[in-house]
């Protein structure tokens, strides 16, 4: 296109929305895509400009410095401690402790200590931006790696010429988990979090960024003007996915062996974030009755069974809480297709008041509840815009491609928003910690029942309430050996489900959509709770035993300590 | 194998130029991916093809292809966004279709350079079927769909005129459908291919057909109004335009019928009689087209409205009889055949009469019946009438009386078409001779 001539003329063209306008022998206008001729002339342009001497001034000839190409040099460092930054300060606007923010800063200056990029003596030559006007000819390197080839060139001097030499050097096994990606901002912001003990957990915080809370999707759209992105690095900022629960934790973990934290500050049982409120919490949200909520803390403050306990440096407090929730509801109504519809057959009959908490009720009730929000959360998830604004253009003559396919694709989404009764994307939700309302208002899930009492599953022998049901099953809780099993993903999951009960799985299911992880994952922290109870050394053979006596005699000492 | 991959990618750099996909976006799988494994596959296959020289578009697609657990949210987000589509397509709901397709479009931005042509057709096909269905979509978003799809890209622009072309000639707007065929013709892109041929060919042809009828409806005012010279000339003009490409898509094999009548009736017009009839012979008589009974009727009509002798009326008859025996016209071919004075033409005649009898929806026809009736007293002249007829209905013994002459036909008949039921219970001791069937008079 000829700048100059066309005079910055930058409309899309009619036919095939490109701007790439250039001038026929007449004087028109056309649109080099397509030679679509418009009625533009450029003595119009020149008539209109020479008629007053005014504007004259603003025609200048030679190098324009437009402020679009004004910028300055800075490091990728610096793009993420303002990502960063912009995360912590959406989630003060949520009601954060503003502590959170000076613990958030000190882990990021630690972390750049540690990484070397920053606070240090010998500091590590991270990749640098410049801004466009320096070198605009040349095009970026597509390999940092061709840094030979280029040196051997001196006359190609690209703009990431000898940064290479130290992003070569990042490319070592040793310094690549030094490296900032976008998730370890996740993976940071959540240490701080846990740090200053606030009550936002992984998964909550998770939500967040997928409601688009807290940035982190095309973060790099708030980037001030001066900070341009060019060239192959910039793809560090590229944003594909949100990161699954496990793997923020993975990164979080690996932060907390960088950064060598001493240990985390302990959570007295009274902070919000543990896990007994958090059970309390999820038993709420679950529309289950607040009488559970006694049983869960006493399961967990049972003393560690087993003896090799390898009790991960980052604790989760948010999935512990949901194992529990799922072993006691376990220990109480069976959950094997059999004893909780048996308890619920004699509840019904026996229940004039209607005060006494039925598991079939529960079932039909949160059954419905989950399914709606399951295919609404499928529908946001179809419905979810994951491509920027301005895209992060890696090879500069792929540009004005790019900007054509963005222009044709947002022209097709407004000829279908006009159709459509509601707008593209996802609609903006009302924030919540909880996933479901359960009560009588307007727009609740259903009738609340935390206020139905547990005395049709319970029963009272020797002074102490115990559960009815005197049975517990379990599923091999052997801890599998094998190589590729240890960390990864599903584990032996998908092997067992078909055999578990259907309702263990349903409960699995619903607390997996609550807490918006992966069932496997909430099923190892199960196992793991299971682990502790009973003691791994086992026969891997499913079978019933009876802790009736157990739980009687742990009751009657807590009765007699209390 | 590092090193082995990096050269390998430069190497490809180098060569790939028409090809979209960036090295970064593999550099990014590279750093995503934990296990090496996977990528070596994808690595070897570049390396391989690397030293065979290939310069084609390489699929790179291996390695960002290849179904990993951290498959990306955006990728799942279409795949799901576009099952949604499928179904509500499915099932017609055409606003949840729309709704949906609000949210697609940034499937076009994929920074997959092997699988862009894919979505970029699956979008335009997609975006145009929910607006042909959905009752308040305009034209005017059909049109801008249509444009902005048509110069996405290169390999798309000529059949995606097309389209456009036949939505304007559903909606009536002939002139910018021919604006249209107009422009889409003087595109020119790269090499000529051997699709864009095919597909240019079509676009002249229907240019062509666009032009006839503009011819026909100026034909048409002018009869209205007193013939003037200049009128004459234009007419004369798009005659001429319109032959051109007429003439060469005839040549080609294939089913052109609107595109032969719309030739014939010009060159009808013109008085060009011997051209018309070489076009149309060539369509029905090339053993290289495929063969098309609509081919011998256009031949036939044109034959008959030029007073042709009877005899090659019936030479083109009987090759539509071996297409189509139940075509209407085998009455006519009957009829002719009846008339003609050979020796055992009558007896053909029974033959074409007995196949369209063949056929149940010739069964409750008058005119065929009566047809046969007079073959058949036509016949009878002769002494070896009987061994005819039982020849010719000696495979129909079987079926033809269930066919034809049950007691349900004879009460059918009877009471909705006396005169057939007269006419076939008289046939029914000679075509069925020794048989008592339940074809009986009695009225009800």
């Amino acid at each position: 296109m000829d700048e100059d001539a066309t005079a910055g003329y930058r409309e899309p063209c009619a036919q095939c929305a490109a701007v790439n306008w250039g001038i026929s022998e007449e004087g028109r206008f056309y649109c080099m895509s397509c030679h679509n001729v418009i009625e533009r002339t450029i003595e119009v342009v020149d008539l209109s400009v020479a008629g007053s001497s005014n504007r004259l001034k603003s025609i200048a000839k030679g190098p324009r410095t437009s402020k679009e190409e004004r910028g300055y040099t800075w490091l990728v460092c610096e793009g993420f401690q303002f990502i960063l930054k912009n995360q912590a300060d959406a989630l003060l606007r949520l009601g954060v402790d503003p502590n959170f923010k000076e613990v958030l800063c000190q882990m990021w200056r630690l972390y750049l200590q540690k990484s070397q990029q920053a606070y240090t003596s010998d500091r590590l030559r991270g990749s640098r931006f410049r801004p466009l006007n320096i070198d605009s000819d040349s095009d970026c390197a597509t390999e940092s790696s061709i840094v030979s080839e280029r040196e051997s060139n001196p006359s190609s001097f690209s703009e990431i010429d000898s940064d290479c030499s130290g992003s070569a050097d990042e490319r070592t096994p040793r310094r690549r988990n030094r490296l900032m990606r976008m998730r370890k901002t996740l993976a940071l912001v959540h240490l701080a979090l846990v740090w200053s003990r606030e009550a936002l957990t992984l998964s909550d915080l998770l939500r967040l960024v997928r409601d688009g809370h807290v940035p982190y999707l095309n973060a790099y759209e708030q980037f001030p003007e001066e900070m341009k992105l060019s060239g192959n690095k910039s793809s560090v900022f590229n944003t594909k996915s949100i990161p699954s629960h496990r793997l923020v934790h993975k990164v979080a973990q690996s932060l907390v062996l960088v950064l060598e934290l001493p240990a985390f500050p302990p959570i007295g049982p009274e902070n919000l974030l543990h896990p007994a409120m958090l059970s309390m919490r999820y038993l709420a949200d679950a529309n289950l009755p607040d009488g559970l909520h006694r049983w869960v803390c006493s399961l967990m403050e049972r003393p560690q069974k087993s003896k090799r306990d390898p009790s991960p440096a980052l604790p989760r407090h948010d999935v512990q809480a949901a194992a529990h929730i799922i072993v006691t509801m376990k220990l109480i109504f069976g959950l094997d297709d059999h004893t909780e519809w048996e308890l619920s057959n004699k509840v019904t009959p026996h229940d004039p008041s209607e005060n006494l908490f039925s598991f079939r009720r529960w079932f039909r009730l949160m059954g419905t509840a989950l399914g709606r929000a399951e295919q609404k959360r499928d529908r946001d998830m179809a419905r979810k815009q994951w491509k920027p604004k301005k895209p992060i253009i890696l090879r500069r003559r792929l540009a004005g491609r790019a900007m054509k396919t963005k222009r044709i694709s947002e022209q097709l989404q407004m000829c279908f928003e006009k159709l459509s009764s509601s707008p593209a994307g996802v609609q903006d939700v009302g924030l919540s910690s909880f996933r479901f309302c359960w009560g009588d208002e307007d727009g609740s899930n259903g009738p609340s029942l935390h206020h139905m009492k547990l005395d049709g599953v319970l029963s009272l022998e020797d002074d102490v309430l115990t559960p009815l049901n005197s049975s517990y099953w379990h599923p091999g809780l052997r801890r599998c050996k094998l190589m590729h099993c240890q960390g990864s993903a599903p584990g032996h999951y998908p092997e067992f489900e078909p055999s578990l009960p259907r309702s263990f799985v349903w409960v699995l299911r619903l607390f997996s959509f609550l807490l918006d992880v992966e069932p496997c994952y909430l099923f190892q922290e199960v196992l793991e709770v299971e682990r502790r109870l009973v003691g791994s050394r086992l026969p891997g053979q499913r079978n019933k035993r009876r802790l009736r006596n157990r739980t009687g005699k742990e009751e009657e000492q807590q009765e007699e300590r209390s | 194998m590092e090193e082995e991959r990096r050269a390998g990618n430069r190497k490809l750099a180098g060569w790939c130029q028409n090809f979209i996909l960036s090295m970064a976006d593999l550099d990014d799988q590279v750093r995503d991916f934990s296990t090496v494994k996977n990528l070596d596959d994808g690595s070897d296959s570049s390396d391989r093809s690397c030293r065979k020289g290939h310069k084609s578009t390489l699929p790179l697609v291996k390695p960002l292809s290849v179904e990993m657990d951290k498959e990306t949210g955006f990728r799942r987000s279409v795949q799901m966004c576009l099952e949604h589509i499928r179904e509500a397509m499915l099932r017609h709901r055409w606003q949840e279709a729309a709704d949906y397709m609000a949210s697609y479009p940034q499937i076009l931005e994929d920074r997959n350079g092997a699988t862009a042509v894919l979505y970029k057709e699956v979008v335009w096909r997609i975006c145009t079927e929910i607006l042909h269905h959905h009752p308040r979509a305009t034209m005017e978003s059909c049109n801008i769909t249509y444009e902005r799809m048509k110069h996405s890209g290169v390999k798309l622009y000529l059949t995606i005129c097309l389209e456009h072309c036949f939505h304007l000639l559903l909606n009536g707007q002939m002139e910018e459908a021919k604006q249209q065929l107009s422009v889409a013709e003087s595109w020119r892109y790269g090499k000529e291919s051997a699709t864009q041929h095919h597909k240019v060919q079509l676009i002249q042809a229907y240019r062509s057909l666009l032009d006839y009828i503009i011819w026909c409806d100026k034909r048409r005012t002018r009869s209205k109004n007193n013939p003037f010279d200049s009128d004459h000339q234009d007419l004369h003009n798009y005659f001429r335009q319109a032959s051109v490409h007429l003439q060469e898509i005839l040549k080609s094999p294939g089913v052109w019928d609107p595109f032969i009548l719309s030739y014939v009736e010009m060159l009808e017009f013109y008085g060009d009689h011997v051209e018309a009839l070489n076009v149309l012979n060539n369509y029905a008589l090339n053993k290289r087209f495929p063969p098309n009974p609509n081919a011998h009727v256009f031949l036939y009509q044109f034959l008959k409205r030029h007073n042709t002798p009877e005899k090659k009326l019936i030479k083109v008859l009987k090759n539509l009889h071996v297409l189509v025996p139940s075509h209407e016209l085998m009455l006519e071919y009957s009829y002719f055949l009846l008339q003609s004075e050979k020796i055992g033409d009558s007896q053909k005649a029974l033959g074409v009469l007995l196949e369209m009898l063949d056929f149940a929806c010739w069964r409750s026809n008058l005119d065929v019946w009566r047809c046969l009736q007079a073959v058949v007293q036509d016949l009878r002249l002769r002494d070896d009438w009987e061994r005819i007829v039982q020849e010719q209905m000696a495979s129909r013994q079987d079926w033809w009386p269930v066919l034809h002459f049950t007691s349900f036909h004879a009460a059918k008949d009877s009471k909705e078409n006396p005169q057939l039921w007269k006419v076939k219970s008289s046939l029914l001791k000679i075509l069925c001779p020794g048989r008592t069937l339940g074809y009986s008079g009695k009225k009800r």
